[in-house]
Order: structure tokens, then C-alpha cells, then sequence
């Protein structure tokens, strides 16, 4: 191999070693003090302490300063319609019940196209900014001037399957790292008690395409999502087995430990066998962090109601959002909440009754969303917090069907939002045509949405790379533009 | 000056006629001249961006080689003689809508690309200059890979009584240049366990350990022999298979469906490796099995190889996808054969290699073929047999069509006469809604004949007559002499050739709707000097039959290196060339490079047989080196790239599980057929789009099967699998990625399969070993790690024993911990 090429990569080779070198932990005074404040420390055996082991999802530094630590993409699982959200189209209105005219193929799947249909939601201007938000939202529409309407958002397919990919990992083949993936990869956690990577279904199901929506694709699976319930038992085999005491556990982990111990000093140079010793005490504190991460029982009556959680249309959602706040307290690098789950009307996927399915899905999440923002105001994450908003794709200003109340799939056009850290709020950027079906002016595509997002986490998107299959792969592959007016 | 006087004399006219004429050939055509008139265009418009210092879409146009080579595309730039091909005439003249050379500026005139093009017609004749420099890199067909493997001599070495093989010289003779020692041989009792993970993945028995009494080698090699022929050889090596050809039992994306039958092609790997099937043979099956001259059922499961990606059933766009489905199969091929990232060539030359476009197209046409059996988005299976048992099938299914027909006319035709002759106590709507045809029928119509379906049918079975009866009767009969006499073929998933396949285009920088030159079935020109000959279509293309044997063929310079390569890499962690998939140029050169072409010559010689490949590794003294660090060399050599010892590996997922369920005695040894599915938490499933649907309900002793049987779904990795590193099933997988992470602990500590394994364990003990603590903790020890405890080891488990107050309960507990040890989990 010649200086030139190995200057360029990272062989696979040295992968491991990369991992096992992937610098210093971060420090744990930080975190004790943190947790030991929300008083979880008296509550159980003090785990052993925590040796100078390292780790792949230490903390590690941006390409440049960044303003975001923690991303929350709010995925709206189904694919919202931008005309009755954030995309006001008067013209759509004038043109109601007329057959649509332009040359876009606006049905998917050979379902039936139907005519212009209008929004039923009053769009109203908001905020000092004046910017128009549907009445689907009048808690979020509260903070408009935060909001970055991306109005010209396109992506590269109309099915569920492979948009949910393309949102999630940058390609519409299967197999690739997620977002989320790729972030703990670049920037590793502040909390290595905690996943870096969290996802929180909607109870009606997963999306289409489950786990490769938030797998680690090519890279090892310590940078894959984590599947976290918002109550209970939040991860899989957290809880210790039934029957077993909370001090059988620690004793049983203590001769764990004295015997692996006794095999690792005839071995004193084997980092691996280190790592596994300690990786079982990380997962003992992490029985203790991550159960105590949901326990909203710790939360004010008043918090909890701004969520939601005393109604029972907005109580799931709520819980995910508070959770979500206090997941980004303890260093979790980036939640995942999906709004809709299953098929067809449990998700936004409004092909028969676009106008019903939004009201209950923009209802069951409207007041948490709000109540996230506000909360991480309140807390001063708000400043180091970036969130996104939206689906995998639009909905076509047309109905399905004639004189029936559903849309489908858009691809050519749809609205996304950004809000908080490093984001200019109370504005709207880029358009789409006059009906609200394709993206005209500045269109953003989903690989400059990934960009921007990695940008706004301090990272180069061409930078981030990965070495694997002969390749320096990115999440943006040859594609990707920041898109500069997103920046504050 | 001479320019300028041309453009003034010889085309005026074209000017005049407007350039849209220009594709037809002047009919005065002057000898054009490079310098006098190609080079100033060049120089004045596409140098400076195509020239010394910039190289956009590594393009060259100011040298000779470069620009007749092409860019990045794999498109030559310039096709002497044709320039209608030529990419720079496309690009200049307009005729691409997407891409209009040069890109800033005003146009090149007509008179300008009138030029261009003639010199073209006329041979695009460009003198050897002095700029025209050495080539762009080193000759790349030196690369070390692409070379013939040398024959190569056993060096001399000073301690010769290490050497027990020349795997041993030739690792002894690096070492002691160097004034280095190998490691010590390893303890009888961790070479025993070290052999049995490796071959089976399955820890030795209490009756295995007592029998090696006198560990002599030799009696260490009649453990090797009696290994190899066990079955349990081909369920642990049929794995590491599986990981490089991406398979995974369904299809990934919305549905996710299940591959019918895909099961039969992991059986088929674990038989052929039982069966010691040569590699080359072993190879040509899974390319071309429905090719070759003595193909069968088993061949034909073979080709299950080209079917074992992901597929979305609704593609975004068909005719990428078509590409998407061609590029898995090709990128595969070449990767776990070959050695080679070809797939890098998609959409513009390699990087790295000297792969071009070209070869990746080519490679794309052996395969173009292929189609996959489907009615819409269902997949198909088909059946499986040699020529004569499929003729046989069919010759049955031809005789038993007009039979089935004849039933159908006859129920049709007695239904209409009971729908039309008012024997029928259904209300008048119905019926009028039955003598519809379906396709007519409204929407009331549809739902009456559905809700009354049944009632019908009750109806027709009462009063149809008896002579009717029994001529359907006899019918079926007839029918089922038929399948009784050729009963039906098993079926298998594999991709069909069913009609010859059309043209294939070079696609320009990967775009399915921007075909360039159509390309031959080729293989990677720098590997072979002689393209073999690919004959004319004999029922199908023969095209993969060809490209199988030119893989297997004992000349070619990859195949034998890279098997055995990997078949290393399995037994030592690392691999001898440390990038199993990419022997490029980008790739890692071997640590042992003589040693490599020595064991892939004698590979070759013996037959191919990957049996004594095995039994020639581990009855090396380099396989047979203790794993123990020695701080000077590993402070010089970290990686162990001089094989100074063995290295430490953590066992695969399958290995640990199969191990557990072996040392609690419950392991389910049933071999093939379809897939168990492990236990997965509810949780778990949650992710999913469809909970309910997409597991099947635990049942233990099913479960208790070795890992190689689970249910690999794309979606939905079983979490212990997925957690515990299991292979990536989008592609190819050449190595298993070593993490040790906390949702691991929880998985072994907590989880519901190990702690299960543990209670099973404990009763195991109690019944094996009498109700002595301390026999029993021996009993375990020996299961668990074929050796006896320490003193101090059974003293502190006899603490811990009484300290959670004895009993069935501490020594579950006690279990529990053993298997999580991280002896349990590494060799030694």
C-alpha cells in the first residue's frame, strides 16, 4: 500500500485497535455528582468503581465548536402533509376539487389520484416572526420563533421502507449506519452508564423496517441505536432476573469479577479481557442509571401535566418527552421519538382520512413537543439541544380518490423543522411550487439535512467518514450541502 | 495562425447550416492534425481543468494515455475511430442534456467540435510528446495479488525441532531473523478445548478430557482426524460461510418477507463442508450449479448463493434497482472469491485497483441473466432435481393440467346450470350477484357473493348430480395415481435463467438511465491475459459456468490465496493477508507472503480439500503456541504480525451459545431442515411494525437447537446474536467485528437464555456429580473450561456458595457466573 492511500484510510485492520484506543473516559466526577444530586446513590449498593478502561463510545471532540451536543429527531413515522402543517397554499384553496393539471406523478403504488384537495387547518402567522404554522399546532405554533421550517425538503422515494431509510441512514438500501450511528461514532457520550443512541417506538409498533431504521450498519454494533421503553424496564435485560436479589446480583457479579481477575493476572496484557471485566460493572450502573432515567416518578405533578401525561390522547408521547429530557441530562447523545407506528392510520400514513389521522396524531404530540421545548428552556439544555421534526416524506396536495378526505405519498416536496442549538428560529426556508408539491426554491435534499445536522454538531459531513469495503464511506455518500441559512 | 486560416476555409458552410447537422460526416474532410488543429482547443478550454494540475473526474486531456484512457467513468474520453462513442464529443457537442463540456464559457463553435470529431473519425492520431510522462502509478498488474503465486521453497531454519510442518518454517524463519522465540506449545487441556471450539464449537466432554491421558502430538493429531469427521464440523465452519455471502432468511425492507426454502442452502453448505467437498467444486456449484454438466437438486440449492441479498419488493426506481439486485450479486462474487472490491467500479473506475468501470459492466453481464422468480411481490421458490427428474416433473404437471381443467369445466358448468334453474333457496339478489362474473360485479354484488360463498358451495355439494360426482371423481383419482407415481421435487430459492440475457451497457457513473457502450462478458481484464472463452448459450448463457471456472481454475492468482486466507483467519483471529476481502492495492499485504502462496500451492495440490488444509494448520507448532503475551515483543509487534504467538480472540456468538446449551446438557443435536426460532422478548419485538407476526411462539427444545439453525431475519436480528457481534446481513461480512460492551453483560448476565442455561446446569451438576459442593464445582469446571479448579478457585466458590445459603438457588447463582467467565468465552 502506498504512503498516499494509507494516509487516506483507516484499514479494517486497525479497526479494533481504534476501539480499544479511542481515547480518554470521560470524567466521572461530573457524572457522579449529577446523579448523586437526583439521589439515586443511597437508593443501591455502590457499584465498584469504575477502572480507566477504554471504551468506544468515549466522549470524543467535534471537527470544530459547535453550539448542539444532543440531537432529538422527533420522527413523525408516516409521512405528515406539508399543505396542512407548516406549507400554507392558498392557491390549493382557490383550486379546490379540480382535477391536478401539472406533470408530476402524484400516486404511488398505482392508488387512485383524486383532486386538489385544500387544508381544513386555518393557518395562522405566529411569534414575532409571523411565521404560519396550521392549527394542528397551536402548542408548538407557541414557539415559533424558535422553528426553522425547511419548506423544501425532497427525498429520493415515495414507499415507507426505504424513505424511512434514506431519513435514517442516507441511502434507501438497507444495511447502512443511522444517524444516530454515525454521531455516536463521531462524538462518542458524555455518560458511557447510558446508550449514546436511543429509540422509543410508538406502543401501536415499530416503523416499517424496524431495527435497520437505527442499526450500525458496517460499523460495530456498540454505535447502534438502543431500544429504550419510556416506563419500566427501559432496555432489554436491564432489570435482574426474578428471584434474584439486589444483593445476590452484586455478589454474584463480585465473584464474576474475582474470578475473571484471577484469569486476567496470568494474562496482564490483554486489553480485551480488561474491557469485558469492566463492561459488566458499566452494565450494573447502567441497571441503576438507565431504570432511574424513566422513573418519572421523580418529576413535579406540574411537569408532568405540561406533558401530557394526565390525558390519555397525549400521555405516551408525553412520557417519551420527558424521558427524552432526562435522557439528555444524563449525556445521551441522541434520542429517537417515533410518532406512529404500525401500518397505515396508527402512523401518519393519512391515505383514507388525511384530515382525521392528522388531528389525532398532531394531537397526541403537539402539547409534549411544546412542553419539551419549554422544559429544556427551563433547564438550559435548550442552549446545547437540537431538534428535528418531521416524517420520511410529504403528502400529495391532491386527495386519493376523488371527493375522499386522503392523501398520498409526495417525494418531489415536504416540510421538516429544526430547532435550538446553533439553529435561526421564526423563519421558513425555501418553497415549493404554487399546490405545495415539489420543492422549487432552495430545495433541500435529505443528504443536506444530514449536513446540516452534523454540522450543527461540530462535525465536517465529508470528514466523518468510515472506512469499509475498499471505501471512505459517509452518511452523505457523494451528496450534501449544508444548508448555511439554517445557521444562527 | 494555421487554425484560424482553417476555420476560415473549410467550414463556413457548417456554420452557416447550423450545428444540428454537424452528426453527419463532411464530405470534404481535410486530415486534421493534432498540434496544429486539436491541441490549441484543448489547451484553451479543458486544460484547466482537465490538464497537469487538476484532474476533474480524473480526467486528463493533456496527455496522450490519460485522455485515451477516459475519466472516472470508465467511458473513454476518446474512441479512436468512433466518435460517436467518444464522451467528449457527447459532452461538447450538447447531446447530453445533463452535461455540456466546457461547462463555463461560451460553447465550443461548431467549427471547433467539427474538428474534433473528424480527428476522431480519422484515428485521433496524437504524436507521442515529451509531456507524456511515466504512467499515472506503479504498473499495478505487479500488485502482489494479481501476480501468479510463486513456487516458493521451505527456508532454513536453526531450531528445526519446532518445524513438525513448513507452516512452522517458514513462521519460525521471521522470528528468528529477528533473534525471536516462538511462544511455548499450549497446556494439553487448552489445546483440547482450543480444538474442539475451532473445528466444532463445542467444548470437549468429561469422556473426551479423560481419553487424552498421554497428550502426546500425535495424539493431539488423532483428535484433529477424529474432529474432522464429525458432523458438528460442518454446523460450526458452514457459519463463518454464511457470513460472506450475506445470508439471512428474508428479504429486509417493508415486508421483509421470508425466503421460501432459503434453509436449504445452509444445509447444503454444512453437508458440502462434512462432506470435504473440493473448494473449486464447492465454488462452481454456487455460481453456475444449474450449469454444469452433472447438475441436480444439490447444485441447484447451490445457486441459492445469488439470491441471499436483500431485495425490496417496491423499489423506488425499478431500473436502479435492477442494477441494485445485479451490483449484490457481482460485488459479492468478487469479495468473497476473489478478494476484490469490484462493486467500487459501479460508477467510475477504482480508486485504488486497476478495476475499471469496463470490468464491472462485464462482470454485470455474466450475471445479466439472472431473473427472480416471482408473481408480483411474492417470491418463488422452484424445484430441484437433475434434468431428468425436473422432465419428469413437468411431463407429470403437463399430463395433470388438462385433468384439472376438466374438473373446473365440470363444477363451472354444473354451477351454472343450479344458478340458472331455481333450485336454490338463495334470495334472487345473491344469485343474480353469483351469475356475474367476479370482474363485473359491484361493490354490493362482491359482498354478497362473499358473505353467501359458503352457503353456495353447501348447496352444490348437496345437489350435484352423481354422475357428475363421479367423473370428478375419477379425475382426481387419475390425478393422484400421477403424483403418487412422480411425487413432487423438494423446492429450493435460488435465481432462474429462464431466458438468454439481452445487451449490457456501461452505465455512466452508475446512472440505469444513462447506458454507454454495451459491454461483452468479461472478467477483470488485469487478471487474466487471456479473457476465457465464454461459448455460445446452451439452454442458458453459460456465462456464470465460465466465469466459475476461470474462478476455480488453479491458475487464477486469487482464489486459492484468499480461501486459504480465511480458512487462517478462522483458526488464528487474524488473518495472514489482514483485509480477507480486499487483496487490492488499498488492501493489506500478508504478513507471511511466502508462507501464503506456499499453503495456497499445496491447497491446490491436495485436491482443494479445506479437511487438510485444517488438519495441515493444526497439527503445525505454530497453531499449537500458547496464547501467553511476552512484553518485549509485544511492545515491538503489537499487532502479532510475526506470529510470535496466538493471539486472543473472543469465541463467536454461536460458539458461546452452543457452548452454553452444551454444558447444561441441552443441547437439541437435530441437524437441517427449517429454521428454530430463540426466544426473544416481547420487548424486544416491539420494534417491529407488525409485533404480533413476525416470531414464532418459544418452544425450548426447538430453541435448544445449535445456533446455525436460528432464524435470521433481516429486521429483526435476535438480540443475544445482534449484541453479541453477529455478522452484518446486508453484505458480504469477511471478519466478525470484538466489542465488549455493558448491553453484553446484561444480555449474559441477565438475559433469559443464560440464566435458563444456568438452572438447567445446576440440575445437571446435582445429578451428575453427586451432592458434594465441591464435586460439583469440579463437575462444572470440567464442563465449562476442560480443566479442574484451582484450590483457590473452589475455595472462593465454595464461599460464595454459603454465603447465599447453599442449595439449588446458590449454585444456579454459581452457574450463572461460570458462564459468564471470560475463560468461558475465550479459548485458553
Amino acid at each position: 500500500m502506498d504512503s498516499s492511500i494509507s494516509a487516506l484510510c483507516t484499514p479494517d485492520r486497525s479497526r479494533r485497535q481504534f476501539l480499544w484506543n479511542a481515547g480518554a473516559r470521560f470524567p466521572m466526577l461530573a457524572l457522579v455528582d449529577l446523579l448523586s444530586r437526583d439521589g439515586f446513590f443511597t437508593r443501591h449498593a455502590q457499584a465498584a468503581p469504575a477502572k480507566n478502561t477504554p471504551n468506544p463510545l468515549a466522549a470524543k471532540p467535534p471537527h470544530f465548536p459547535a453550539k448542539a451536543k444532543h440531537v432529538v429527531f422527533l420522527f413523525m413515522n408516516g409521512a405528515p402533509s406539508q399543505v396542512d402543517t407548516f406549507d400554507p397554499k392558498p392557491a390549493l384553496t382557490r383550486h379546490h376539487g379540480q382535477p391536478y393539471k401539472g406533470d408530476l406523478t402524484v400516486g404511488s403504488n398505482m392508488r387512485a389520484v383524486g383532486h386538489l384537495m385544500q387544508s381544513p387547518f386555518e393557518f395562522r402567522k405566529h411569534g414575532e416572526s409571523g411565521l404560519e404554522i396550521s392549527s394542528l399546532f397551536p402548542h408548538t405554533a407557541k414557539f415559533a420563533d424558535d422553528l426553522c421550517v425547511l419548506r423544501s425538503m425532497y427525498t429520493d422515494t415515495a414507499a415507507h421502507a426505504s424513505g424511512c431509510l434514506q431519513m435514517n441512514t442516507g441511502s434507501i438500501l438497507i444495511g447502512k449506519p443511522s444517524l444516530g450511528s454515525w454521531l455516536s461514532y463521531g462524538l462518542g457520550t458524555g455518560n458511557e452508564n447510558m446508550p449514546a443512541f436511543v429509540v422509543m417506538t410508538d406502543p401501536r409498533g415499530g416503523p416499517i423496517g424496524s431495527a435497520s431504521n437505527w442499526t450500525a450498519g458496517y460499523m460495530p454494533a456498540a454505535f447502534q441505536g438502543t431500544l429504550f421503553r419510556s416506563g419500566g424496564t427501559p432496555l432489554l435485560d436491564l432489570a435482574t432476573p426474578e428471584g434474584v436479589s439486589d444483593r445476590t446480583q452484586r455478589r454474584a457479579l463480585d465473584l464474576l469479577r474475582e474470578m475473571n481477575e484471577v484469569h486476567l493476572h496470568s494474562r496482564p496484557d490483554e486489553s480485551e479481557l480488561a474491557a469485558r471485566i469492566e463492561s459488566y460493572e458499566l452494565a450494573y450502573r447502567m441497571q441503576t442509571s438507565a431504570a432511574e432515567a424513566v422513573d418519572l416518578d421523580r418529576e413535579s405533578a406540574q411537569t408532568r401535566a405540561m406533558y401530557g401525561l394526565d390525558q390519555k390522547i397525549t400521555s405516551d408521547f408525553g412520557r417519551k418527552c420527558l424521558v427524552t429530557r432526562r435522557l439528555l441530562e444524563r449525556g445521551v447523545r441522541f434520542v429517537q421519538l417515533y410518532s406512529g407506528g404500525g401500518h397505515i392510520e396508527d402512523t401518519w400514513d393519512g391515505h383514507n382520512d388525511c384530515i382525521s389521522n392528522h388531528k389525532l396524531h398532531a394531537g397526541e404530540t403537539d402539547q409534549p413537543i411544546a412542553a419539551l421545548i419549554a422544559d429544556l428552556k427551563r433547564t438550559g439544555l435548550w442552549d446545547q439541544t437540537l431538534l428535528v421534526w418531521g416524517g420520511e416524506f410529504g403528502r400529495t396536495p391532491t386527495s386519493e380518490g376523488v371527493g375522499k378526505p386522503g392523501r398520498d405519498h409526495d417525494w418531489y416536496g415536504f416540510s421538516m423543522w429544526l430547532a435550538g442549538a446553533g439553529v435561526k428560529g421564526g423563519q421558513a426556508i425555501g418553497s415549493t411550487d404554487e399546490l405545495g408539491f415539489k420543492a422549487v426554491e432552495d430545495p433541500i435534499h435529505v443528504s443536506d439535512l444530514h449536513a446540516t445536522i452534523l454540522h450543527l454538531m461540530g462535525l465536517d459531513h465529508t470528514r466523518l467518514t468510515y472506512f469499509y469495503s475498499g471505501l471512505k464511506q459517509r452518511i452523505t455518500g457523494v451528496r450534501g450541502n449544508v444548508v448555511k441559512k439554517v445557521l444562527s | 495562425m494555421s487554425v484560424l486560416r482553417r476555420r476560415e476555409t473549410t467550414l463556413v458552410a457548417a456554420v452557416g447550416l447550423g450545428w444540428f447537422i454537424l452528426p453527419f460526416p463532411c464530405s470534404a474532410q481535410e486530415k486534421v492534425d493534432f498540434r496544429r488543429d486539436i491541441q490549441p482547443i484543448l489547451a484553451g478550454r479543458c486544460h484547466s481543468c482537465h490538464g497537469s494540475k487538476l484532474h476533474l473526474g480524473e480526467l486528463r486531456l493533456d496527455r496522450k494515455t490519460d485522455a485515451l484512457r477516459g475519466g472516472g467513468s470508465g467511458v473513454p474520453a476518446i474512441s479512436p475511430g468512433k466518435s460517436a462513442d467518444s464522451l467528449l464529443i457527447r459532452y461538447v457537442s450538447g447531446l447530453d442534456a445533463k452535461t455540456v463540456m466546457p461547462p463555463a464559457g461560451p460553447r465550443l463553435t461548431p467549427e471547433q467540435i467539427e474538428l474534433l470529431r473528424n480527428w476522431i473519425d480519422q484515428g485521433a492520431v496524437w504524436p507521442d510528446d515529451e509531456v507524456e510522462s511515466a504512467p499515472r502509478q506503479e504498473s499495478a498488474g505487479e500488485h502482489w495479488a494479481f501476480l501468479p503465486r510463486a513456487r516458493v521453497a521451505t527456508p532454513q531454519v536453526k531450531n528445526k525441532a519446532w518445524v513438525r510442518n513448513p507452516i512452522d518454517a517458514f513462521v519460525l524463519a521471521k522470528l528468528e531473523a529477528r533473534k525471536w522465540k516462538p511462544a511455548p506449545a499450549a497446556e494439553p487441556y487448552q489445546l483440547l478445548r482450543r480444538f474442539h471450539m475451532d473445528l466444532t464449537g463445542l467444548p470437549p466432554s468429561i469422556a473426551e478430557q479423560d481419553a487424552l491421558s498421554n497428550p502426546t502430538p500425535e495424539a493431539l493429531d488423532r483428535i484433529v482426524n477424529d474432529l474432522l469427521a464429525r458432523e458438528t464440523y460442518g454446523e460450526r465452519w458452514a457459519r463463518h460461510w454464511l457470513d460472506l455471502v450475506r445470508y439471512a432468511e428474508t428479504n429486509g425492507y417493508e415486508r421483509d418477507a421470508i425466503k421460501p426454502h432459503a434453509w436449504r442452502y445452509r444445509d447444503y453448505v454444512i453437508r458440502s463442508l462434512n462432506r470435504d467437498k473440493p473448494y473449486d467444486r464447492f465454488v462452481m456449484e454456487q455460481l453456475a450449479g444449474d450449469e454444469l454438466p452433472d447438475r441436480n437438486a444439490e447444485t441447484l440449492i447451490a445457486t441459492g448463493f445469488n439470491r441471499l441479498g436483500a431485495w425490496d419488493d417496491e423499489p423506488a426506481d425499478p431500473e436502479t434497482d435492477r442494477f441494485d439486485q445485479m451490483d449484490d450479486v457481482v460485488s459479492t462474487t468478487s469479495q468473497v472469491f476473489l478478494g476484490l472490491t469490484l462493486g467500487c467500479a459501479r460508477c467510475h473506475n477504482h480508486k485504488f485497483d486497476p478495476l475499471t468501470a469496463r470490468d464491472y459492466y462485464s462482470m454485470i453481464a455474466i450475471f445479466n441473466g439472472l431473473e427472480r422468480p416471482r408473481k408480483g411481490r411474492t417470491e418463488l421458490d422452484l424445484p430441484v432435481g437433475t434434468p431428468e427428474e425436473l422432465e419428469r416433473e413437468a411431463q407429470r404437471d403437463r399430463k395433470i393440467e388438462p385433468l384439472t381443467k376438466q374438473i373446473a369445466e365440470l363444477r363451472d358448468n354444473f354451477r351454472g346450470t343450479f344458478l340458472a334453474g331455481g333450485q336454490s333457496s338463495l334470495a334472487p339478489d345473491v344469485l343474480e350477484a353469483f351469475r356475474t362474473e367476479p370482474g363485473k360485479r359491484s361493490d354490493e354484488q362482491k359482498a354478497l357473493a362473499a358473505k353467501n360463498a359458503k352457503a353456495l358451495e353447501q348447496e352444490l355439494a348437496q345437489a350435484i348430480p352423481a354422475n357428475i360426482k363421479d367423473e370428478i371423481q375419477r379425475l382426481e383419482t387419475r390425478i393422484r395415481e400421477l403424483r403418487d407415481a412422480t411425487p413432487d421435487l423438494p423446492r429450493g430459492y435460488f435465481l432462474d435463467e429462464a431466458k438468454l440475457p439481452g445487451a449490457t451497457h456501461l452505465l455512466i457513473r452508475g446512472n440505469a438511465r444513462a447506458p454507454g457502450p454495451e459491454v461483452a462478458p468479461a472478467v477483470p481484464a488485469i487478471l487474466a491475459r487471456d479473457q476465457p472463452v465464454f461459448p455460445p448459450p446452451d439452454g442458458t448463457s453459460m456465462r456464470r459456468l465460465t466465469l466459475a471456472r476461470w474462478i476455480a481454475d488453479s491458475e487464477n492468482p486469487l482464489t486459492a490465496r484468499v480461501i486459504v486466507n480465511r480458512v487462517w483467519q478462522a483458526h488464528f483471529g487474524e488473518a495472514l493477508v489482514r483485509t480477507p476481502s480486499d487483496f487490492g492495492r488499498i488492501g493489506e499485504k500478508p504478513t507471511h507472503p511466502e508462507l501464503l502462496d506456499w499453503i495456497a500451492n499445496w491447497f491446490v495440490e491436495n485436491g482443494w480439500s479445506l479437511k487438510k488444509l485444517h488438519r495441515l494448520i493444526m497439527t503445525s507448532n505454530t497453531y499449537r503456541m500458547s496464547k501467553r503475551s511476552n512484553p518485549a515483543y509485544l511492545a515491538e509487534d503489537p499487532e502479532n504480525r510475526l506470529l510470535w504467538r496466538v493471539p486472543y480472540t473472543r469465541l463467536e456468538v454461536e460458539a458461546i451459545r452452543d457452548s452454553m446449551l452444551a454444558v447444561s446438557g441441552k443441547l437439541n443435536t437435530a441437524m437441517y431442515g427449517p429454521s428454530m426460532y430463540p426466544f426473544v422478548p416481547r420487548q424486544a419485538l416491539e420494534g417491529s411494525s407488525d409485533p404480533d407476526k413476525i416470531w414464532k411462539p418459544f418452544d425450548e427444545k426447538e430453541a435448544s437447537r445449535r445456533t446455525i439453525y436460528a432464524f435470521i431475519k433481516r429486521s429483526m436480528i435476535v438480540p443475544m446474536l445482534e449484541v453479541l457481534d453477529f455478522c452484518d446481513t446486508a453484505r458480504s461480512s469477511p471478519k466478525r467485528i470484538n466489542t465488549s460492551v455493558a448491553p453484553q453483560a446484561l444480555t449474559l448476565f441477565n438475559g433469559d437464555f443464560v440464566n435458563r442455561q444456568a438452572r438447567h446446569l445446576a440440575v445437571r451438576l446435582a445429578r451428575d456429580a453427586g451432592p458434594e459442593p465441591d464435586r460439583q464445582i469440579e463437575h462444572a469446571y470440567r464442563l465449562a473450561f476442560a480443566r479442574r479448579p484451582t484450590a483457590v478457585e473452589t475455595a472462593s466458590m465454595l464461599r460464595f456458595l454459603n454465603e447465599q445459603g447453599g442449595g439449588q438457588n446458590a449454585m444456579e447463582q454459581l452457574c450463572r457466573v461460570l458462564l459468564n467467565m471470560n475463560e468461558f468465552v475465550y479459548t485458553d
